[in-house]
Order: C-alpha cells, then sequence, then structure tokens
C-alpha cells in the first residue's frame, strides 16, 4: 500500500480553455501529494461530525480505550491512483436502524471526501464496533 | 445457552432402535419356527454352518475388509461422541450491506448481543444477564438468560423484555426475529448497576 499519493487537484476558477495551453505550465509548478492519512482523517471527521457514528478515546496504547459517540471513528484508506477504499470503524447508538445508518455514513463519506479532496471513493467499509444503549452505567454514583 | 446433538442422537437412536427391533422380530419368528414356514428358512436348532469357519476367514481380503469396516464403525462412534459436547454455535459475522458494491458492513454478532445484555441490565431487579445471537443477520436467533433477583416481578420483566428488549433488537437488524429464548435465573444478589429511577428532581449546579 502506497503510503501517499500524488494527485492533480482540479483548482476551482480555472476554465477548460487554458487547460490546454497551460498543461506544461502546470507541470512545471510542481505537484500536490496527499498523503493517506489526509483522507483517513477526513473520512474519520465526517463520521464523527456528520453523523451518529463514534469511535474510542482515552486508553493507553489502545488498551483500555472506551467508546466515546463523540470521538473520531478509526478509518484507514487504500489509495489506488485517484481511486480510494475506505474502511471505518464506527460504534452507533442502539438501537438505530444500523443498515439506514451505516448507508447514510457511507453515502456522505463518499460526497465528502470527494468533494474535499478530488478523489473517487469507491468502497467504503464499515465495520460497527460497538453500540451503545446511552444509558450506561459503571455501577457508581455520580456526583453532581 | 449451549447447544446439544438432540436432533443427531435422535435419529441415530432411531435407526438403532428399528435394526434391534427387526432383528428382535426374525429372532422371534424363527425361535417359534414361523420364519421357516413363511420363507422356508432353516428350522431352529438345525445347523446352518456345517463347514470349518477358519477356511472362510483365511483369506487376507477377508480380514481387510473385516479390519476396515471396524474402523468406519468406530470412527462413526468416535464422531457421534464427539458431537455430544455441547457447543455455543454462536452467529458468525453479520454482514449488513445488500451487494457490498459500494462497499461492506459488517458488524459482530457479539457486539449486538453486548448492546442487548447493558439494556436488559438497566431493567428492575435484574443481576446480570447473557445473550447470546445465532442464524443470520436476517433471520436472528437470539438466547437470553437473564438472572434477577428473589425480588423481582419477573412477569413485569418479560413484559419490559417482549416490548422492548426484542422489538429493539428487531429494529437494529431491521428483521424479525426468527426466534428468541428466554431463561430466568434466580439469584439472592442485588442488582449491580443500580435501578433505574426516572425523577424529576432539582438539578444542582
Amino acid at each position: 500500500m502506497n503510503p501517499q499519493v500524488a494527485l492533480g487537484l482540479p483548482i476551482p476558477g480555472a476554465n477548460d480553455a487554458r487547460e490546454d495551453s497551460d498543461g506544461g505550465e502546470m507541470a512545471s509548478r510542481g505537484q500536490t501529494v496527499l498523503a493517506n492519512k489526509v483522507i483517513e482523517k477526513i473520512a474519520g471527521q465526517v463520521a464523527s461530525d456528520e453523523s451518529s457514528a463514534g469511535g474510542s478515546s482515552g486508553g493507553f496504547l489502545g488498551i483500555g480505550a472506551h467508546a466515546d459517540l463523540s470521538a473520531r471513528p478509526k478509518a484507514s484508506v487504500e489509495l489506488s491512483g485517484n481511486i480510494a477504499t475506505v474502511s471505518v470503524e464506527v460504534g452507533m447508538l442502539y438501537p438505530v436502524p444500523l443498515r439506514q445508518a451505516t448507508e447514510a455514513l457511507r453515502r456522505r463519506i463518499r460526497a465528502r471526501v470527494t468533494e474535499l479532496t478530488g478523489v473517487e471513493v469507491r468502497q467504503v467499509d464499515i465495520r460497527v464496533s460497538w453500540l451503545t444503549t446511552g444509558t450506561e452505567t459503571n455501577g457508581r454514583r455520580r456526583l453532581l | 445457552m449451549r447447544q446439544t446433538a438432540g436432533t443427531l442422537n435422535r435419529i441415530w437412536l432411531t435407526l438403532l432402535g428399528l435394526v434391534v427391533l427387526v432383528a428382535g422380530i426374525v429372532l422371534l419368528l424363527q425361535a417359534s419356527g414361523s420364519l421357516h414356514a413363511l420363507l422356508n428358512t432353516a428350522r431352529s436348532g438345525n445347523r446352518i454352518v456345517t463347514g470349518d469357519l477358519h477356511a472362510v476367514f483365511a483369506p487376507s481380503w477377508v480380514v481387510a475388509i473385516m479390519l476396515v469396516v471396524g474402523v468406519i464403525i468406530g470412527l462413526l462412534g468416535l464422531l457421534w461422541v464427539i458431537t455430544q459436547i455441547p457447543r455455543k454455535n454462536a452467529a458468525r459475522t453479520y454482514r449488513l450491506h445488500d451487494d457490498g458494491g459500494e462497499g461492506f458492513t459488517v458488524c459482530e454478532p457479539s457486539v449486538l448481543a453486548t448492546a442487548v445484555e447493558n439494556q436488559v441490565n438497566t431493567l428492575p431487579g435484574v443481576v446480570t444477564s447473557s445473550a447470546l445471537l445465532r442464524g443470520t443477520a436476517n433471520a436472528a436467533d437470539l438466547t437470553l438468560k437473564v438472572t434477577v433477583n428473589d425480588r423481582t416481578d419477573v412477569q413485569d420483566l418479560i413484559h419490559r423484555i417482549e416490548t422492548s428488549t426484542l422489538p429493539d433488537l428487531s429494529r437494529a437488524l431491521e428483521a424479525p426475529l426468527q426466534r428468541s429464548r428466554l431463561q430466568i435465573d434466580v439469584s439472592g444478589r442485588t442488582q449491580s448497576t443500580g435501578t433505574v429511577v426516572h425523577s424529576t428532581g432539582t438539578v444542582v449546579q
């Protein structure tokens, strides 16, 4: 898996007529390199901000982490040229209809990642790793 | 929570019972002389094998066949014994996508089972609970074991599980449950999570 990929991102406002003549000039300007982590963070942030999905927070080296609906879900990306496959590990509120919720999340990640980076997202694999009822307690009384 | 090989046992015991029954009927008919009258077989008490049996079993291929048949019967018996070990037969990973063209959606049944347990644990009187999912995402099979304390209103608990827990799981999976089993145990322990009380008290800030 390549850690980063050079992408020719579209420049907003550039007209088509100038594209042919500016082709060589654009190549001489340099290239934009987009690391996988950028797309991973965007995908995770979109899942966190624009859906009910959550991630894990706390812990040390993955030990002791707990489910947190406000945390950013863990995402990984496999880039193949300008096409990406995103895998997201999310937690959700129980009992949401999982198929509907994950389908909405998939559509949102595809649209936003493509919109923000120009990378075409072909597939979004979603793993539901935990579900919370929102009323769980750990047996301790909470001080007001 | 665990499943045993009840169906397999019934099938094999039925087959073996039929074989023994037929053999018993034949022996009775032979002893009473009816078999001789019906099928013209040898009379009871007559020697059928008159020669030396050592000659029959002398060829090496007969010994080999007997050995193979013995090994096969032994293996079948061993497999039958192994299947007697109770198993959970938990479901495999639930796939919640339609065709997978746009990506896969998967959820471990244990994740759903934990959510069910957490929900049941908040019901009044529940000390602890254990859920196990079998079947597929489109036809799930829930086995729920609930331990309650001795002051719990069991009818109310069953009603709550039937009206909230099971519909919630069905809603999460977006498919009706194929089967649900509930086992209730009574314990002297108290509810560890504390009883959920809906109150309208004053919020101190």
